[in-house]
C-alpha cells in the first residue's frame, strides 16, 4: 500500500524528523517520489499556460516581448507554481486571487471566471490584465489558475494609456476593480462589450482577453486531471508540502547569512512631471532565519506616475529576495513565508488611489535596486553591481501612411548589467523587472510598423562602470519614423544618477533619449508626448553597468582584448586601467 | 568481386560508434560496437566496420550520423568564424534576444556568441521588408572585411544580411564575392540555410553552419575517401536532423542540417517500423547513458521542430537554429544520471552523469556515486554477469556501497533508495513524455510506446503504466536503434517559404501553384535526372494563424482532394484542439507553405529471416529477486531473447535479457513476441 503525501508527513518532513517516527520507511519512500511527481506536473501546467498566451496572442509585446506571466495559486491564493514570464507579475498573483475570492466568497461556481487590473487592490497599472479562474474538484475550489498580460491600450488619455505625465490614476484608462468575466464557461457579453468601447485597438484586446482564457482554461484542465489521478486530498498536501519546504529552505539559506541591519540609500531621477530626484531608502534586517525590509523614510508619493502601489513593491522585494535564497529553484509562496515589508501608506512605494502610477515599474525598480544595494556586498555570489535598471520603455504610435489604422509600438530596452565578484556584467540584458523578455525582431517589426530600425547595438560609446569586472553595455536603438503622424512617449530612469559600484569600481553611464528632427537635436528622459513627422530619428541609449573591484586589478589581456574588440578605447584604455598605448601595436 | 547488397549504417555516438549492416540477399543483420575515437571519429568508424567483419565491396547504401556537428558546437570546436552583416547591426549576434529565462539569477548572462566582435564586420546596404533597396550594396565594404578575414586568419564567413529571407541578392552577392577573395574559406550566406524571418535567429544558423562547416567538410572528406580506400563504392549519405538524408556533397556545404542527426535516426526507425507493423501512432522513448529522449510519431509522420534552440532550458535560452529538426524532448536522466541529495534532504536525479568514463558505481572504473543504473543493478533488474552480453562484469557491492551514501542520511534500506531513485529519473521521463502527448492535445492511449536505448526497455513498463499508452514495442537490437533507423531513412530535402496572404485571398490555384514550383525545386535539388525510375514522395503542409497572431499552427493539406473551405475547417480544429478555442469571425493568415520531399528508397526488412522456435521453456535462463516497489522483492523469470520463439506469451513479473538491453515486464503485465519477432507489452 503506497502512501499519498499527507499533511502529517509533510509536517515530518518539514522538521526533518520523520526517520524518528517509527513511519515505515517505504511508504515514506514513496511519499516523496509522489511529491517530486506532482511538483513536476504543476510547473508542466504553468509552463504550458505560457505557451498557449504566446502562441494565441495578437499583440506584439505579448507574443513576441512576451510581457506576461501565469500561475496557479491554491485554494488560499498563495503561489504553487508559476510559469517563466515576468518578476514583476509573479509577486501580485496571490494578492489578486485573494482579492477575487475575498470579493466574490460564496459567489464563486465552476465554469466562473474573473478578471482585475486594480493598481490598487493587488495589481501593478492598469495595462496589466489580469484573468482569474477557479478550479473545482468535487464542488470544492482546489486552486486557481492566473494569466496576467500587459495589453497595449486600455484607454486613458493617450494611446498605450501610460501618460507619462499623468497627475492622476484616472488619466491611466479603465480599471475593471474585480469583474465576473465569464459565467459556466463563456464570455459574459456585457463585459466584452465594456472592453470593447473602452480601447483604442478592441481587436486586440480581445483577442489578449481570448488568450488570457485560454492559458488559464488549460491551468483548470490540467490541474483537475493531476486530482483525478492522485486524489485532490493527496495534491492539497503536496501543494502544503511544496510551500513548506520551501519555506524550510529559505529559513536554512537566510539563518546562514549574518544578523543586523543592512541600509541603502538612492535617489529617483524624475517623476515624470518634474525632474526633481527623489530620495528613497531601506533597511533590510536580517534576524536568524527572518527578514524585513523596512522603507520608511521614502518620499511620500508623487503627482507623476512613477509611484508604485503596494502590490507591485511585495513583488519588487520578492524578486531580490528569491535571487538571495534560492536563485534557481521554482517559485511559490514558501519562500516568502519568513520576509516582511515594513512601509507607511502613501509613499511612493506604497501610492493610494487615486495616485497615479502608469510608470510603477519605475518606482518598483527603484526599490528593488535598493535592496539588491544593500545585500550586494553581504551576498556577492549572488548580486552584480548597480544596472541600468530602468525598463526605458517608449511608446511610438500614429497613424498608419497607407491607412487610417492606429498603430501602437510599446518597447521595454534592454540594458546594461553589473559587474560580479567573479566575471563582467552582462551586456544588452532585459532589467531585473522584467524576465524571459525578447527584444523585438528588427525584421518582424519593420514588416508590421512604420518605423526603420537605422542601428541596433552595444552602446560601447557611453561605456561601463571600470573595475577589476567592468560593467555590462547597454544598447543603442535608433529609429526612423516613415509616417507624418507619429507621437513618441516614455520614462527612462537613471538619467542622472548612474548605476552604482562596488568595490572601488567605477559608476556606469546613464540613459537617455536623443531626438533629431529637421529642428534640431533634443536630449530627454521622461519624455511627455512628442510629435513626430516623417524622417525624424528616435536614438534609445541605455546605460552601461556599474564595475565590481579596483580597476587596477584588471588582466590586462582583458584590456586589450577589450580594446581589440572595440568595447573600450584606447584613451579610456589608458586612463581608466593605466594600459601602456605602446603595447597595443602588438595586439591591434 | 561479390554482389552489392548491402545495406550499412554507422552512428558515431559520445560513447560508442555502433554499426547495423544488412544484407539485403539473405535478410541477415549485422550489429557491431566499437569505442568512439573523439580525436577522428573516422577512425572509429572505420574500426566498427572491420569488427563486423563485413565486405567493404559488398556495400549499396552507407549511411552515416552522429553526434559530430553537435560536439563540435558544444565543445566549441569549431572554425575561426567571421561574420559579414549589415551595418549598424554587428551586435545582433551578441545581443541575441536578451531575455533572462533564469529569472531570479542576478549574475546571468547570455549565451556567448560564436563570432568575437573584432570578427563581425558590417558592410553598408539596406533592404526594406518588402526586400526593396534601401541603400544599394557597397562592394567595397565587402573587399574591406575580406582583407580583414585574410589578416585575421579565419577560416569560415557568415554573411547575414537584414530581410534576406525576403530578397537574397544582396547577400547573394556579398557571398559571391567572399568566395572569390577568400580561396579555401567556407562561406555560408544566411538564405542558403533557411527562409525565415528574425535577423538574431538567420543570423546564428548562418555562423553555426559556417563555424562548423570547415570540420564538417574535413571530417566527411577524411572519411569518404577511408571507405573508398576500404573498398565502398556506392554513394554515401549522411542522416539529417529533418528525419531524411542527403548525400556527403550537399551535407559539406550544409552541416548544420546534421546537428541532431543520431536521434533523427532512431525517429526515423520508429516512423518506418511503425508504419510497417500495424503502430501508426508512436512514443519514441530513449534511454541513453545521460539522457532520455522522447518525440511523437502520429500516422507514422516524424514531427519536425521549427523552433529549435541547442540546449534550450527552462532557465537557459539556447543557440537558435532555423533548421527542421526532429521534435524531440530530452530530459537529463539516463543510465549514467547521478543521484544526490538536496539541501532539503530530497532525493534529486540527473542532471549531471557519471557517462561512460568514470562511469556508474557497478562498472568499477572509478565512479564513486550512485547512478540509475546502480539502482537497476541493486534492484535486481540488471544481472551483473549478463549485463552487455557479458562485454564486463559489474561490481554489485561497489553499487551498494555508492547507494548507502543516500540511504544513509535518509534512513532508508539500500533497496528502497534505490527505488526511490528509479521513481524520481522516471518522473522526469514521464513529465517529458507528457510534453509530447497530452500537452500537446493528444490522447497517449492512442499510442505505442516503442522503447529504445540501452536504458529504455527497462523503465518503459512503469512508463506506460504512468502515462497510459496503447502498448509497448521492443524492437530488435533495440540498443542501437539509430542506425537501424538510418537504414530506414530516404533522402529527403525541406523546404520552407514565408508569404503572408489572407485566406480569403487565394484561390486553391494559387496554393497548388506555389508548391508546384516549390516541386521543382525540390526535383532540382536531388537532381533527379541522375535518378531516373525513382519516385519523389512529398508532404504539403501550411502554417496559418487569424489575424494579428504571430505563432502559427501546421496543418496537413492534400493538393488533390480539398478545396480551400476544407483547409480552413482544419485550420479552425487544429487551433481549437491545440488551445482550447477557435475564432470563426476572424481573418485567417496563411504563413508559411512548407514542403518535404522524399526520393523512395529500399527499407530494411523488420523481421529477421529466420525466426526462433521452441517452447517457452526454452528461452528461461533462471529466476531472481527484482524489486518492484516498495512491498518488497519477487521472483521474476528471466528470459534470453534470442530464444524467445513468434507467439510466445509470457506474464509478468518477468526479464528479458539480450546483448543491447533488458526488457522488464511487471507483475500485471503481459508480454508476447510478435509474428515479426518484436516484443509487445500490455497491461493484463
Amino acid at each position: 500500500m503506497r502512501l499519498r503525501p499527507s499533511a502529517d508527513l509533510i509536517a515530518l518532513i518539514s522538521d526533518g524528523l520523520y526517520a524518528d517516527k517509527g513511519l515505515d520507511s517505504a511508504d515514506m519512500t514513496a511519499a516523496l517520489a509522489d511529491l517530486e511527481i506532482i511538483e513536476g506536473k504543476l510547473l508542466a501546467a504553468v509552463d504550458e499556460m505560457g505557451v498557449v498566451l504566446a502562441r494565441t496572442s495578437m499583440s506584439p509585446v505579448i507574443y513576441e516581448v512576451l510581457d506576461f506571466a501565469c500561475g496557479i495559486c491554491d485554494a488560499n491564493g498563495e503561489l504553487i507554481a508559476q510559469s517563466n514570464g515576468l518578476t514583476l507579475f509573479t509577486g501580485t498573483f496571490s494578492a489578486q486571487v485573494r482579492f477575487i475570492s475575498r470579493k466574490f466568497a460564496g459567489r464563486i461556481r465552476p465554469g466562473d471566471a474573473f478578471i482585475t487590473n486594480d493598481p490598487f487592490e493587488g495589481g501593478t497599472h492598469s495595462c496589466d490584465m489580469a484573468v482569474v479562474q477557479p478550479i473545482f474538484v468535487d464542488n470544492e475550489i482546489i486552486a486557481y489558475s492566473i494569466s496576467v498580460a500587459h495589453w497595449l491600450d486600455v484607454g486613458g488619455a493617450i494611446p498605450g494609456s501610460l501618460p507619462p505625465d499623468a497627475v492622476d490614476t484616472f488619466q491611466e484608462g479603465l480599471r475593471l476593480p474585480g469583474m465576473r468575466l465569464c459565467e459556466n464557461g463563456e464570455l459574459l457579453p456585457e463585459i466584452a462589450d465594456l472592453i470593447r468601447v473602452n480601447v483604442r485597438l478592441p481587436l486586440l484586446a480581445l483577442g489578449d482577453l481570448n488568450a488570457e482564457l485560454a492559458a488559464t482554461r488549460i491551468g483548470e484542465r490540467r490541474l483537475a486531471a493531476i486530482c483525478g489521478r492522485y486524489g485532490a486530498v493527496a495534491v492539497k498536501n503536496v501543494f502544503e508540502s511544496i510551500l513548506s519546504l520551501s519555506e524550510r529552505r529559505c529559513r536554512n539559506a537566510v539563518a546562514l547569512l549574518p544578523d543586523g541591519v543592512y541600509e541603502a540609500t538612492d535617489v529617483i531621477d524624475g517623476d515624470g512631471v518634474s525632474d526633481e530626484q527623489i530620495p528613497v531608502c531601506v533597511a533590510v534586517k536580517i534576524d536568524g532565519d527572518q527578514v524585513s525590509v523596512d522603507f520608511t523614510g521614502s518620499a511620500p508619493a508623487r503627482g507623476g506616475p512613477i509611484n508604485c502601489s503596494r502590490g507591485a513593491l511585495l513583488s519588487a522585494v520578492k524578486t531580490v529576495f528569491k535571487a538571495l535564497v534560492a536563485p534557481h529553484a521554482p517559485s511559490n509562496d514558501g519562500w516568502f513565508r519568513p520576509l516582511e515589508i515594513e512601509i507607511p501608506g502613501g509613499t511612493v512605494f506604497s501610492a493610494e488611489s487615486p495616485s497615479p502610477v502608469g510608470w510603477y515599474y519605475e518606482g518598483s525598480s527603484q526599490a528593488s535596486e535598493l535592496v539588491w544595494k544593500a545585500l550586494a556586498p553581504l551576498a556577492s555570489n549572488r548580486f552584480s553591481a548597480g544596472s541600468y535598471m530602468s525598463l526605458c520603455a517608449t511608446y511610438l504610435y500614429g497613424q498608419r501612411p497607407d491607412s487610417d489604422d492606429l498603430f501602437v509600438h510599446i518597447e521595454p530596452q534592454h540594458g546594461g548589467w553589473g559587474a560580479t565578484e567573479s566575471r563582467d556584467g552582462a551586456s544588452a540584458l532585459i532589467a531585473s523587472t522584467d524576465g524571459d523578455t525578447f527584444n523585438y525582431s528588427v525584421e518582424l517589426l519593420e514588416a508590421i510598423l512604420p518605423l526603420r530600425v537605422r542601428e541596433y547595438s552595444l552602446n560601447v560609446g557611453d561605456g561601463s562602470g571600470a573595475g577589476r569586472h567592468r560593467g555590462g553595455f547597454g544598447v543603442v536603438r535608433e529609429y526612423e519614423i516613415l509616417t507624418d503622424a507619429a507621437y513618441l512617449h516614455g520614462s527612462l530612469g537613471r538619467s542622472q544618477e548612474r548605476p552604482w559600484s562596488v568595490g572601488g569600481g567605477t559608476q556606469g553611464s546613464v540613459n537617455y533619449v536623443d531626438v533629431t528632427s529637421a529642428s534640431g537635436s533634443k536630449r530627454i528622459a521622461r519624455i511627455k508626448q512628442m510629435a513626430l513627422a516623417q524622417g525624424d530619428t528616435v536614438r534609445i541609449c541605455t546605460g552601461g553597468g556599474g564595475g565590481w573591484g579596483d580597476p587596477s586589478e584588471r588582466p590586462i589581456e582583458a584590456v586589450e582584448s577589450d580594446v581589440v574588440n572595440g568595447y573600450i578605447a584606447v584613451e579610456d584604455a589608458v586612463a581608466d586601467y593605466g594600459l601602456d598605448p605602446t603595447r597595443l601595436s602588438s595586439v591591434v | 568481386m561479390s554482389e552489392r547488397s548491402g545495406r550499412l549504417a554507422t552512428d558515431v555516438g559520445g560513447t560508442f560508434t555502433d554499426l547495423v549492416y544488412l544484407d539485403e540477399t539473405s535478410g541477415e543483420l549485422e550489429v557491431a560496437k566499437v569505442l568512439t575515437t573523439p580525436a577522428d571519429p573516422a577512425i572509429g568508424v572505420m574500426d566498427v566496420i572491420r569488427a563486423a567483419k563485413i565486405d567493404p565491396h559488398s556495400v549499396a547504401f552507407f549511411i552515416h550520423g552522429g553526434t559530430t556537428v553537435i560536439n563540435a558546437i558544444t565543445e566549441r570546436k569549431g572554425a575561426r568564424t567571421a561574420l559579414v552583416t549589415t551595418a549598424g547591426f554587428r551586435d545582433v549576434l551578441e545581443i541575441g534576444r536578451g531575455n533572462r529565462p533564469d529569472l531570479y539569477n542576478l549574475q546571468f548572462r547570455s549565451p556567448e556568441s560564436f563570432v568575437p566582435r573584432h570578427l563581425r564586420f558590417e558592410v553598408r546596404e539596406r533592404l526594406d521588408a518588402s526586400g526593396n533597396v534601401v541603400r544599394p550594396l557597397e562592394l567595397d565594404d565587402v573587399e574591406k572585411a575580406a582583407e580583414a578575414c585574410k589578416v585575421a586568419g579565419v577560416e569560415a564567413v557568415a554573411v547575414a544580411f537584414l530581410h534576406a529571407y525576403r530578397e537574397p541578392k544582396h547577400e547573394r552577392a556579398a557571398a559571391a564575392q567572399l568566395r572569390a577573395a577568400l580561396p579555401g574559406v567556407a562561406v555560408t550566406a544566411s538564405h542558403e540555410i533557411t527562409r525565415e524571418w528574425r535577423e538574431y535567429e538567420r543570423t546564428n544558423t548562418a555562423v553555426l553552419n559556417a563555424y562548423v562547416q570547415p570540420l564538417m567538410a574535413g571530417y566527411l572528406s577524411r572519411l569518404g575517401d577511408l571507405a573508398r580506400d576500404a573498398g565502398i563504392e556506392c554513394e554515401l549519405n549522411a542522416m539529417q536532423s529533418n528525419v531524411g538524408s542527403t548525400n556527403f556533397e550537399r551535407a559539406k556545404t550544409h552541416p548544420i542540417t546534421l546537428v541532431e542527426s543520431g536521434p533523427a535516426g532512431g525517429v526515423s526507425g520508429a516512423a518506418y517500423l511503425g508504419r510497417q507493423c500495424d503502430a501508426p501512432n508512436i512514443i519514441y522513448f530513449d534511454v541513453g547513458g545521460t539522457t532520455a529522449k522522447c518525440s511523437l510519431i502520429e500516422g507514422g509522420v516524424a514531427k519536425l521542430d521549427s523552433e529549435y534552440r541547442l540546449g534550450l532550458t527552462r532557465l537557459w535560452p539556447g543557440y537558435p537554429i532555423k533548421v527542421p529538426v526532429v521534435d524531440i524532448v530530452e530530459v537529463g536522466a539516463g543510465g549514467g544520471s547521478i543521484a544526490r541529495l538536496d539541501d532539503a534532504g530530497m532525493i534529486r536525479v540527473g542532471p549531471q552523469s557519471a557517462g561512460a568514463d568514470p562511469g556508474p558505481a557497478c562498472y568499477a572504473r572509478g565512479g564513486e556515486l550512485p547512478t540509475v543504473t546502480d539502482a537497476k543493478l541493486i534492484t535486481g533488474v540488471l544481472d551483473a554477469r549478463t549485463f552487455s552480453g557479458g562485454l564486463f562484469e559489474l561490481d554489485e557491492t561497489r553499487a551498494r556501497d555508492a547507494m548507502q551514501s543516500l540511504a544513509e542520511p535518509l534512513g532508508r534500506t539500500v533497496e528502497e533508495t534505490a527505488l526511490a531513485v528509479n521513481r524520481i529519473a522516471e518522473a522526469d521521463m514521464v513529465n517529458a513524455l507528457k510534453l509530447i502527448t497530452v500537452q500537446r492535445g493528444h490522447d497517449s492511449r492512442d499510442f505505442t510506446l516503442l522503447a529504445c536505448g540501452g536504458g529504455g526497455p527497462m523503465h518503459a513498463g512503469a512508463l506506460a503504466r504512468e502515462v497510459g499508452v496503447r502498448e509497448i514495442l521492443i524492437p530488435r537490437h533495440a540498443g542501437i536503434f539509430s542506425a537501424w533507423g538510418m537504414l530506414a531513412t530516404p533522402p529527403r530535402r525541406d523546404i520552407a517559404l514565408t508569404t503572408l496572404a489572407t485566406i480569403d485571398a487565394l484561390k486553391m490555384s494559387d496554393i497548388r501553384n506555389v508548391f508546384e514550383k516549390m516541386i521543382r525545386e525540390a526535383k532540382e535539388y536531388f537532381d533527379l535526372e541522375q535518378k531516373l525510375g525513382k519516385a519523389l514522395a512529398v508532404s504539403t503542409k501550411l502554417a496559418m494563424r487569424y489575424q494579428g497572431q504571430e505563432h502559427s499552427v501546421v496543418t496537413d493539406v492534400d493538393l488533390d482532394t480539398q478545396d480551400i473551405d476544407d483547409i480552413l475547417q482544419g485550420f479552425h480544429r487544429a487551433h481549437e484542439r491545440a488551445f482550447t478555442f477557435r475564432l470563426n469571425d476572424s481573418p485567417v493568415e496563411l504563413v508559411t507553405y512548407h514542403l518535404a520531399a522524399e526520393v523512395e528508397a529500399p527499407m530494411p526488412p523488420i523481421a529477421p529471416p529466420v525466426l526462433a522456435t521452441g517452447a517457452k521453456d526454452n528461452a528461461v535462463r533462471g529466476q531472481r529477486s527484482v524489486w518492484f516497489d516498495e512491498s518488497g522483492p519477487r521472483d521474476a523469470t528471466i528470459y534470453s531473447r534470442e530464444r524467445l520463439a513468434q507467439g510466445i506469451e509470457l506474464q509478468g513479473p518477468a526479464v528479458v535479457e539480450e546483448n543491447t538491453t533488458t526488457t522488464l515486464v511487471l507483475p500485471g503485465q503481459r508480454l508476447w513476441v510478435d509474428q515479426w519477432g518484436l516484443l509487445r507489452i500490455r497491461e493484463d
